[in-house]
């Protein structure tokens, strides 16, 4: 919306605004949550996200906005899901199998379609797991693309709440920011290929660190041993990375589904994109990214890299509002009346993001929600 | 002889995709690493990789050949980890190694020389001193056979079978650039780092 408008005269298209996203959000997380809890739950859960709408629109800042809803979802997903599994028991056979997690899609993508061939030569072509997932992962890539890890990933959301929990960085990386930039490719295209070779889900069994748990790890002695260490170093990644560099190092370093979707969230429109007029050579904006999305191009102008998941912080962050989101790097035509502050490509990501994220979410948020209700009674 | 040719090539034909999937990891990596966007450049590279595998597979075959001449019918335990320890101490060399100046991610800031910068022929005899599943099938064959160039018809043959499996791999190449060399030495050190570490262990736990 237009930089000039006070808040109080953005508040019409904004509750416009807000009541785009309730209703859809409404109408998931009833179907999503309410075939177990009660729908109220879900009502709760959908009027957060037209909350977070309506804040993003008055106020035109997408990306603090964006963290509210974004971390508040990580930490519904670890109260409702993975603090269940911790008191657990697995047996470690259930586990060899190819488990049906979004980070772990990417590493197993090869082991997918080779379950998908075995299907094929057993005189069927459904296996539905990989299908449902491949087709849910498709409408994710073409509505949202790289915002996946920005506004839907619930592990995504605890690295960058943390990350803006400190002030200013205790530790700079420098020049090795940059440098190790690619290692999630590389390990991605690691994990595909020793998945495959072993037959076994390489990264879950040893690198997550989202499996909070050690009981389900193989073996004993050394093998055990180093898959703890493992664990412990992406943790301590995940926790304490972003807590002393202010950059979401795991989803930046060690995540091969963020370099997946990088490679494959070229096909959604959405950009940021900078406008080169505008743009001092300051480099906040760089400073500011915590996905080191951005470097110096030659000429010292920054240049946004394939890594960016549009999260909007550099928008905040330029002090010559040199940023702004597009599609495909143009802006749409401008149009008249009460619906031309909506009409921007900003809006239209932001709708598509927070919708389908809030939507996705539904499938513990409002449980979680629930959950703590039941533990305060 | 042509019948044991075609007997191994058979066995070759009905375990192409392990093959595959266990050289994979070893090639893929490397012709990330070191390939042009220039196809018969990786071509090149991908015949000196075949070549080293034939040469270890030929050695197999006699190995396995004297030793069923010996009376001696089992593998010993040490060679599978010592295998796949050499394979990855050797990408890790290579990964470390070749990492060129110009900003990369790198162990060893300059270039070798070229002699050792390009060992793909090394690569390939590792990879086919690695015992997978099928090349242990075709060992023991060869083991009951015990006859020099009979196992060397057998073992030509699983060779040339297996490598039609292998040989998409370089479908992907001609579009590399430096970019994707950089995230391919990248990958040979993980890759190289976690095949030394399951031969060392291997050999100095079980
Ligand atoms: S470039 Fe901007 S929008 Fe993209 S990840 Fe970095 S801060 Fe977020």
């Amino acid at each position: 919306m237009e930089p000039t408008e006070t808040p109080t005269q953005r508040a019409p298209a904004a509750a416009l605004f807000a009541a785009l996203v309730f209703v859809p959000v409404l109408f998931f997380s009833s179907v999503i949550a309410g075939r177990e809890i009660s729908r109220l739950y879900a009502l709760a859960w959908a009027l957060f996200a037209g909350g977070i709408a309506y804040a993003i629109a008055a106020t035109g800042r997408v990306s603090s906005w964006r963290r509210v809803f974004f971390s508040t979802s990580a930490l519904a997903f670890l109260v409702h899901f993975k603090l269940g599994l911790a008191g657990k028991a697995f047996d470690p056979t259930c586990f060899k199998d190819t488990p049906y997690c979004h980070i772990a899609m990417a590493p197993y993508f090869l082991n997918y379609l080779y379950q998908q061939y075995l299907a094929l030569m057993s005189a069927g072509w459904k296996l539905w797991g990989p299908l449902t997932l491949g087709a849910v992962w498709l409408f994710v890539t073409l509505a949202l693309g790289r915002g996946w890890c920005s506004w839907a990933c619930f592990y995504g959301g605890i690295d960058d709440g943390l990350a803006a929990l400190p002030r200013r960085p205790l530790l700079r990386l420098g020049s090795w920011a940059l440098r190790l930039r690619d290692l999630p490719a590389a390990l991605l295209i690691f994990f595909m290929l020793v998945s495959l070779a072993s037959m076994l889900p390489v990264f879950c069994l040893w690198f997550c660190p989202f499996k909070v748990t050690g009981t389900f790890l193989d073996a004993g002695g050394w093998q055990r041993t180093a898959q703890h260490a493992l664990l412990y170093s992406a943790l301590a990644a995940l926790l304490l990375g972003p807590l002393l560099t202010k950059k979401r190092i795991f989803c930046s370093y060690l995540c091969p589904f963020a370099a997946w979707q990088a490679f494959w969230g070229r096909l959604n429109p959405f950009r940021v994109t900078l406008d080169p007029a505008l743009c001092t050579g300051c480099v906040k904006c760089a400073r500011a990214c915590p996905m080191t999305a951005i470097s110096c191009a030659p000429g010292g102008r920054p240049e946004v890299s394939a890594y960016c998941n549009l999260c909007g912080e550099c928008l905040e962050a330029c002090p010559g509002a040199g940023f702004k989101y597009t599609l495909f790097g143009l802006e749409l035509p401008k149009t008249a009346g009460f619906f031309k502050d909506l009409f921007t490509a900003k809006f239209f990501y932001v709708f598509s993001a927070l919708t389908l994220g809030a939507a996705f979410s539904s499938l513990w948020a409002p449980a979680a929600l629930r959950d703590i209700v039941h533990w305060v009674r | 002889m042509p019948a044991l040719f075609s007997e191994g090539f058979l066995l070759g034909l009905s375990t192409g995709f392990y093959c595959l999937a266990a050289c994979l990891p070893l090639l893929a990596p490397y012709l990330l690493a070191e390939g042009k966007a220039a196809w018969k450049f990786n071509f090149a590279i991908f015949l000196q990789f075949l070549g080293g595998r034939f040469a270890a597979y030929m050695l197999f075959a006699l190995l396995a050949s004297l030793a069923g001449k010996a009376g001696r019918y089992a593998l010993p335990a040490q060679l599978l980890p010592a295998c796949m320890a050499a394979c990855g101490l050797l990408m890790v060399f290579l990964a470390a190694a070749r990492v060129s100046a110009g900003g990369a991610p790198c162990l060893l800031k300059k270039d070798l020389s070229p002699w050792f910068k390009r060992l793909p022929l090394a690569l390939g005899f590792v990879t086919g001193i690695n015992v997978c599943p099928p090349f242990a099938a075709g060992f023991i064959r060869l083991l009951e056979m015990a006859d020099i160039p009979k196992g060397f018809a057998y073992f030509g043959g699983f060779f040339g079978a297996t490598s039609l499996f292998i040989a998409p791999v370089l479908l992907g190449t001609p579009w590399l650039g430096r970019r994707a060399n950089e995230i391919g030495r990248l990958t040979l050190l993980l890759a190289g780092l976690w095949y030394s570490f399951l031969g060392l262990k291997g050999l100095l736990v079980n």
